[in-house]
């Protein structure tokens, strides 16, 4: 049984659906990756997943609990997670007091612990390869730094599942590799499952082990990576522009 | 401080003020003693702020952007002249007033009233307490981050609706400490709430809305224009010349004196 299941899953606005009964899971420990052209409906999706947009049909299930439609601060604490793909600090708070706030609130019977939640912090600081900044102002982060932090509050809470959307895109090839291992790190030390949006084949085809394809809302085909590369409809359809601007 | 949360305004907040300074005046009028009265009121501000949250702020919340700035305004304003109206009806002629005994204190030469001096020194304390709660606790990071990015905070598992009734209620608590501290040094009377809506908007608006800094900084330079304005000009003059030196911040700082520029 996966641990997160979409079934008949669907977004419409003013009518128009930009998901349309999509039914996918994602299994434990598992890194799927969703693909498709602009406007196939990924983002929404991931919103939908974690309550930022309500579904207009179909249910949302974790670990056997149908989270349909629930505010986005009960499904974070749930463990699911959602990294964007604009970076959002808090402004007025330094790196590691952003990320507190999320080991503090992020988890499901949360102790308040401050102390702890500061020392989860602290980790999931290391883990991204930020505990020397810890004490910066946010605003003296890079886009790729901001991203880091935006992992490390996705972590601190020990999520279960952990959606990224588009979070490689804009990077270079060494920010590219190391956003490649810490996603890959998060799943092998983590146990975390990861949804993961992407545009960014090079990196889909080297961390996913599935990749979705969704076009117009709707999932035209699923599979192993090269197995989808190679398929001719997907290729014409949505890979190929994809591939050679990638 | 509701005024920079959630992007609501709160036009009621000095009717919520009077309230509580009524309830200071009829507990004392009913032989309490006058601290235990004041207790009474600064309770009483804290469940106006609860009884707002879980009646005309829980269609506002359910509003983004525009829309819930323009209902937040709508309702309170509406509450207001409701609460102004009625109170003006029943007791037309009641005012708190709340007597600091003793003769006038030397400050650096200065004779001070003690009612002035004691106000001053509570409202330090409350502002040093908020700064401390804002800054160092974790429920004070929570809110800041609603305050901040709503979206974001319930991507990091904050509950805005809890962080924005405790908001309302400190608000209401602190409406209620602005009546009891204006009452050691003036009268608070039933027709005062507007007068006190204003003043707050305007500091809120010229230290820069979310901004507690902000707003101290703007409360003492308006306070201290308004006394000079209302000493040396006239007290008819006063809130024009308010009016006109908060205009002229905003037209030179657009985001307040110490708000953050979007």
């Amino acid at each position: 049984m996966p641990t997160l299941e979409l079934r008949d899953v669907g977004k419409s606005y003013g009518g128009l659906p930009a998901v349309d009964g999509v039914s996918i899971g994602a299994d434990d420990g598992e890194i799927l990756a969703i693909v498709g052209p602009n406007g196939a409906g990924k983002s929404t999706l991931l919103k939908l997943i974690v309550g930022l947009e309500p579904a207009t049909k179909g249910t949302i299930v974790f670990d056997g609990e149908d989270l349909t439609n629930y505010p986005p601060h009960r499904i974070r604490q749930r463990g699911i997670a959602l990294v964007q793909q604009t970076p959002r600090a808090f402004p007025s708070m330094n790196v590691l007091e952003n990320v507190a706030l999320a080991a503090l609130f992020g988890r499901a019977n949360a102790h308040r612990d401050e102390e702890k939640a500061l020392a989860r912090a602290g980790e999931a600081l290391e883990f991204v390869g930020l505990a020397d900044r810890r004490f910066d102002h946010v605003g003296n982060l890079n886009l790729h730094q901001q991203r880091f932090l935006a992992l490390a509050r996705a972590v601190a809470g020990d999520p279960r599942v952990l959606l990224l959307d588009e979070v490689m895109a804009g990077l270079n090839d060494a920010e590219l590799a190391t956003s490649i291992s810490i996603v890959r790190a998060i799943r092998d030390l983590r146990h975390i499952t990861v949804i993961w949006v992407e545009h960014v084949m090079k990196a889909v085809m080297s961390l996913a082990e599935r990749v979705v394809v969704l076009n117009f809302g709707k999932v035209l085909t699923q599979g192993l990576p090269q197995d989808v590369m190679r398929d001719p409809a997907v290729v014409e359809a949505y890979l190929g522009e994809t591939s050679q601007s990638a | 401080m509701i005024y920079g949360l959630g992007g609501a305004l709160n036009l009621a907040y000095g009717q919520m003020a009077v309230m509580s300074a009524m309830v200071v005046l009829f507990a004392m009028d009913a032989g309490v003693p006058a601290l235990p009265a004041v207790g009474l009121g600064l309770l009483t501000g804290a469940l106006l702020g609860l009884v707002l949250d879980l009646t005309i702020f829980r269609p506002v919340y359910r509003r983004q952007g525009e829309a819930r700035v323009l209902l937040s305004l709508l309702l309170t304003l509406g509450l207001a002249f409701v609460v102004d109206g009625f109170l003006t009806w029943r007791i037309p002629f009641r005012g708190l007033t709340l007597n600091i005994g003793g003769g006038p204190i030397d400050i650096l030469g200065v004779p001070m009233r003690r009612g002035s001096l004691l106000a001053s020194a509570i409202t330090i304390l409350a502002f040093a307490l908020l700064f401390a709660f804002f800054r160092t606790t974790a429920l004070g990071r929570a809110v800041r981050s609603v305050i901040e990015d709503e979206q974001g905070a319930r991507l990091v598992g904050v509950d805005p609706r809890r962080m924005l009734r405790l908001i309302l209620i400190m608000s209401g608590f602190l409406a209620a400490i602005v009546a009891v501290t204006r009452a050691m040094v003036t009268p608070v009377t039933v027709t005062l709430g507007f007068e006190i809506t204003v003043f707050a908007l305007i500091v809120t608006v010229v230290g820069g809305l979310g901004s507690f800094p902000g707003a101290l900084l703007a409360g003492v330079i308006l306070g201290i224009v308004n006394s000079i304005a209302a000493s040396y000009i006239g007290t008819f003059l006063s809130l024009i010349i308010l009016l006109a030196a908060a205009g002229i911040t905003i037209l030179l700082r657009p985001s307040g004196l110490l708000g953050v520029r979007e």
